[in-house]
């Protein structure tokens, strides 16, 4: 094998890895799942029935904060079709425990949160149904099980809480204030995270000393996810076996069953979970849901088979939700546009429940973004507040911290009067600085950033935009012109387990991940195929029923393409040894007589050669002694620590109408350096949605709470404004594949740098389009024809008093 | 959902027996308005008196000498959008039936279901009034004037059913709308149209008390039809409403831009967003 070519394409030096005779890996190969999802042959969780089965209803709240006084279930226990209405008092009677979503992550490369005074996270009691307290609009109180679907919504209503009204906070700038009402009494406020890291006395220096101060304050607002296929679950308890089974489509079925075993207080083999399709996840599904532990329980106690399915505008007021950050953040820049350190204090807005740090604490190490910003400090809170929990939502606290420094970099630009595009470019990180420790510890693994960026401006012809704006002018619109960098991280959980088996006409991958759409079945084959020189079609991918699949981290943070890829090519090499022993034992030869080679297993001293196949067929017609009794199978665990940092470049063109404030995005372009890229047709697919989802935060998306009554005024897609093919434009992708060092194919991840850099790149267009009107503005996504109306006419009104706009000139284009 | 009886009679004479026999019925055309209030339990009909399969009010007619278009009430969005009759002589009023909602909505919603409803957001009650149509039940003709009294109001009384709608047809008509991104109804549409006796316009998606006419604006426009003779007038935003999507401010501005709009583009609808 070629030396050079082993060092820079094969970081772990696997024998299996020969680029030159890759077949399917880099081929934009059509996806095998398509053709069963696309024909109604999907199994999502509603799909499945039980015989005998009953149906679940949630009684939730309507307030956003109310202690329960007393449950009367007498005229709902009355109704027709009525087995069972239970409370948390009937939890608390079974001896159910709360939720151990594990929510602090805990990685040694992730940054360490802590409760106020360096104390331990304070999470809440995340209980089925709570005893105490309702602490957010639809929290389930009680749950109805009935015959039908309808009777047990009918008598839902016939359940009697006696509710008491109490103080709420939504906000998490109010919530952190002393005198906030308090979501739970056992702290002495609402904030549960307040953690300083960086070099507090070095920043402070390179402040003082600097020639420019810039700051930027935001706040990200709230998402949800809106998957396809509302939530659902269907649960069974087998009294025979004493063993449970759950349907719940998630983002990974191991966790599940761990979690529930927690939660029932019985042992994990007593627990079945299966997850097979699922219409839309985006991490809103990645943990446990408090209807999963109920259907199981409760089927317990009915003796049949429990079922529930959310209707949308549930999924509206109780899937996890994502995003909600206040971040106020500020630069110290030198004479000659060098950035000297960084300043942040990012405020999280957990909800009412901590179920996950994620955002807050992958936010928090990559503040400085792709810049080389020698000295940082941060002060990372987290705050309850009586609304729905967050959780890692598609590219979990990235954008967020995008937004801040990209935003905050174009600000600096205006202010110091130099390029935008300049002022980023003296400040890259350089690949000879590769691998890059930031100022706040996280280490970059590998990355061309300013090669991306040069090549973003050429795809997205950024030459070109001034006589685009020039254009539009002329037309009476206004064009924006809007640019950033970002660079993400994927960690995520670093164990994964894979079972390889070769059977005499397919090869059988059991792995712990669960797509949502990613499709798994196809990339991961292709890394099958490729590693062990067989048909790709022959090779299928084995998911989401913990009966089959023992352990696996499930998919979250673009772990998964890194870990498959990884655990695949090292179990292939211990599948080559046992491959080996088996042809030696079946042919009658040593095993050092038996060399394999590209999929090949052949006798050294005659003629005979066998593929795996062949190989497999006659060692299931052989007698094998028991140590290979198990055949071509081998099973393998690995841990992988180290993350990635895909990044890129994006660029986007929005025409505004100044009359009505519509706005139209007429360009997007984006570079992504991805690592390796297994399968450039899914990677493209993945770019698409993660910047469709990006954008839909930016300019259409938010759940608005009510601030006269606390109530969320976003119950239904009329109300919350997706992104829509026809607001799109055609975007511009390409895929940079910079090999990331720290994995055998060099994977970094591609699912999730679309999303990262949306918010900021639209941002940085509504803002560069307003700029001759409003000079810089302080508007809070979505940015809606509204809110850019209302800015324009602020803008012209500020231009007639003459009172000076705070940035009121366009920079001279230097670059 | 309670248990309901569907049913569905064959003359508007028993439509209304049946509608007097229960006291919770509900009559039923579309249903893209009830069904959905249905689901929430904000409506609990009893009974669900279907009207679309009554003959004689389905259908679309053109007067003698084209004076006057007749659009049976359990007409469909999709049948007005695609009549060859609506598009020769209102051409907008086609277009308008054709930027209703969705495709499905398009297949199933009915205009005397959206007129007897009279959502503030709905697009046919400022066709309606634009043109100075009129509303013909089984009791009475209701010109469209006094039939559109206020938020889901009219002067309907209980019981008293739409057979048809009746439309002048005017010299030209035009229809322009700002949807919103999430519902795609109208944040503000304004229906402009020019008649011998004047211009008329009606304006819907933006009055506390639904649709209505800007009189200030037909004013202007019956003595010079242009986009110029609207320069320098305004709305006053005192009775407009305040939503997530817009404010009476941004909605005042809105009827200006989308009357501009109209005007400039007489025979079509103008769809923004």
């Amino acid at each position: 094998m070629n030396d050079r070519l082993l060092k820079t394409t094969n970081p772990g030096g696997s024998p299996l890895i020969n680029e030159r005779l890759f077949k399917s890996i880099g081929k934009p190969l059509q996806r095998k799942e398509d053709q069963r999802l696309i024909t109604g042959k999907g199994r999502f969780t509603d799909d499945f029935s039980m015989a005998d089965q009953t149906w679940a209803w949630m009684v939730r709240s309507p307030y956003p904060h109310a202690r329960i006084v007393h449950i009367d279930k007498t005229a709902a226990l009355a109704m027709p079709g009525v087995l069972a209405v239970l409370t948390g008092a009937d939890c608390m009677q079974d001896g159910l425990n709360a939720i151990q979503h594990s929510p602090v992550p805990s990685t040694q490369y992730d940054v360490k949160l802590r409760g106020p005074g360096d104390t331990p996270v304070f999470t809440g009691q995340h209980y089925l149904l709570p005893v105490d307290k309702a602490r957010f609009v639809g929290e389930a109180i009680a749950m109805v099980v009935a015959e039908t679907r309808d009777q047990a919504s009918a008598a839902a209503e016939a359940v009697e809480v006696q509710y008491e009204e109490l103080p709420w906070v939504f906000d998490s700038r109010e919530a952190a204030k002393p005198d906030a009402p308090r979501v739970w009494e056992d702290i002495p406020g609402n904030v549960l995270v307040d953690a300083t890291f960086g070099d507090i006395e070095g920043t402070e220096k390179a402040f003082a000393a600097a020639a420019h101060v810039v700051t930027f304050k935001s706040h990200v607002g709230r998402v949800t996810g809106v998957g396809l296929e509302p939530r659902a679950a269907l649960g069974h308890y087998d009294a025979d076996g004493d063993a449970y089974t759950l349907y719940a489509g998630s983002g990974g079925a191991v966790r599940q069953k761990r979690e529930l075993a927690d939660v029932l207080g019985v042992d994990q083999k007593k627990i079945r979970v299966l997850s097979f399709d699922v219409g839309g996840n985006f991490g809103t599904r990645n943990r446990l849901y408090v209807e999963a532990g109920l259907v199981l329980w409760s089927s317990k106690k009915v003796g049949r088979p429990v079922k529930f399915r959310a209707e949308r505008s549930e999924s509206f007021l109780t899937d996890y939700q994502g995003r909600d950050l206040v971040t106020d953040v500020s630069l110290a820049i030198d004479r000659d546009g060098k950035f000297l350190a960084m300043r942040a204090h990012n405020l999280s807005n957990v909800g009412s429940v901590l179920v996950s740090l994620s955002p807050l604490g992958k936010g928090s190490g990559l503040i400085t973004g792709s810049y080389d910003i020698p000295l940082a400090t941060l002060r990372a809170q987290a705050v309850f507040t009586n609304t729905m929990a967050t959780q890692a939502y598609r590219s979990s606290g990235r954008p967020e911290v995008t937004f801040a420094i990209e935003r905050l970099i174009d600000r600096a630009a205006l202010q110091i009067g130099m390029d935008r595009v300049e002022l980023r470019r003296r400040n890259l990180v350089k690949p000879d600085q590769m691998p890059y420790m930031n100022a706040v510890g996280s280490t970059y693994d590998s990355g061309e950033y300013e090669i991306n960026m040069d090549a973003l401006l050429e795809l997205g012809d950024f030459a070109g935009a001034e006589a685009r704006r020039a254009e539009a002018q002329s037309r009476g619109k206004l064009l924006g012109i809007g640019f950033c960098n970002y660079v993400e991280s994927s960690i995520g959980t670093p164990k994964e387990r894979v079972d390889l088996i070769v059977h005499a006409d397919s090869v059988e991958v059991v792995i712990g991940t669960q797509p949502a759409g990613q499709g798994h079945e196809t990339s991961f084959a292709q890394v099958a195929a490729d590693v062990l020189n067989v048909p790709f079609e022959q090779v299928f991918i084995i998911m989401g029923d913990t009966d089959v699949v023992s352990a696996g981290g499930g998919t979250h943070s673009g772990r998964s393409m890194r870990h498959a890829s990884t655990i695949i090519v090292l179990a292939a090499e211990e599948l080559v040894m046992q491959g080996r022993k088996i042809a030696a034992h079946v042919f009658d030869v040593a095993v050092d007589q038996l060399a394999y080679d590209d999929g090949v297993f052949r006798c050294l001293y005659d003629n005979r050669a066998w593929t795996w196949f062949e190989l497999a067929a006659k060692a299931a017609a052989a007698k094998l002694p028991p140590e290979l009794a198990a055949g071509l199978r081998v099973r393998f665990d690995n841990e992988m620590h180290t993350p990635v940092f895909p990044n890129g470049s994006c660029m986007c063109e929005i025409e505004i109408d100044p009359e009505t404030g519509s706005l139209e995005i007429k360009r997007y372009a984006t570079i992504d350096d991805v690592g390796r890229c297994i399968n450039p047709l899914i990677v493209h697919g993945q770019a698409h949605g993660a910047i469709a989802q990006g954008v839909g935060q930016a300019m259409w998306e938010g759940c608005h709470i009510d601030p006269a009554t606390g109530q969320p005024l976003v119950g239904s897609l009329m109300d919350y404004g997706m992104p829509r093919f026809d607001n799109l434009p055609s975007f511009k992708n390409e895929i940079a594949e910079v090999l990331s060092p720290t994995n055998p194919f060099g994977v970094k991840a591609g699912g999730e740098g679309g999303t990262t850099g949306a918010l900021a790149v639209i941002m940085s267009a509504v803002e560069d389009a307003l700029l001759p009107i409003c000079g810089v503005i302080e508007m809070e996504m979505p940015a809606t024809p509204l809110k850019v109306w209302t800015a324009i006419q602020e803008g012209r009104k500020r231009q007639r008093e003459k009172s000076p706009a705070r940035t009121d000139a366009r920079p001279e284009v230097t670059a | 959902m309670n248990p309901i009886t569907y049913l569905r009679p064959g003359s508007v004479d028993e439509a209304t027996r049946l509608r007097a026999d229960f006291e919770e019925a509900k009559y039923l055309s579309g249903g893209h308005t009830l069904l959905p209030s249905m689901k929430q339990g904000l409506a609990r009909p009893s009974h669900l008196i279907d009207l679309t399969a009554i003959p004689g009010l389905r259908g679309i007619a053109v007067e003698a000498g084209d004076a006057a278009l007749t659009i049976g009430a359990a007409t469909r969005h999709v049948e007005v959008a695609s009549s060859a009759d609506v598009l020769r002589v209102v051409p907008a009023l086609a277009g308008l039936a054709g930027s209703i909602g969705d495709r499905q909505v398009r297949n199933r919603g009915t205009i005397g279901g959206s007129v007897a409803n009279n959502d503030p957001s709905a697009d046919y009650p400022a066709g309606l009034l634009g043109l100075g149509a009129t509303v013909v039940t089984n009791q009475r003709e209701i010109p469209a004037d006094e039939y559109f009294v206020g938020l889901f109001d009219t002067a309907l009384e209980p019981g008293e059913v739409i057979v048809r709608v009746r439309l002048p047809v005017p010299l030209a008509a035009g229809y322009a709308k700002f949807r919103s991104a999430a519902s795609r109804y109208s944040v503000v549409g304004v229906f402009v149209v020019r008649t011998p006796q004047g211009v008329r316009v009606a304006v819907t998606g933006a009055g506390e008390g639904g649709v209505f006419r800007a009189t200030a604006l037909e004013a202007a426009l019956s003595a010079n039809f242009s986009a110029e003779a609207l320069a320098g007038l305004s709305i006053d935003s005192g009775a407009l409403l305040r939503d997530m999507n817009a404010t009476p401010e941004y909605r005042a501005n809105l009827i200006m831009v989308m009357a501009r709009h109209a005007v400039n583009n007489m025979g079509r609808v103008s769809m923004y967003k």
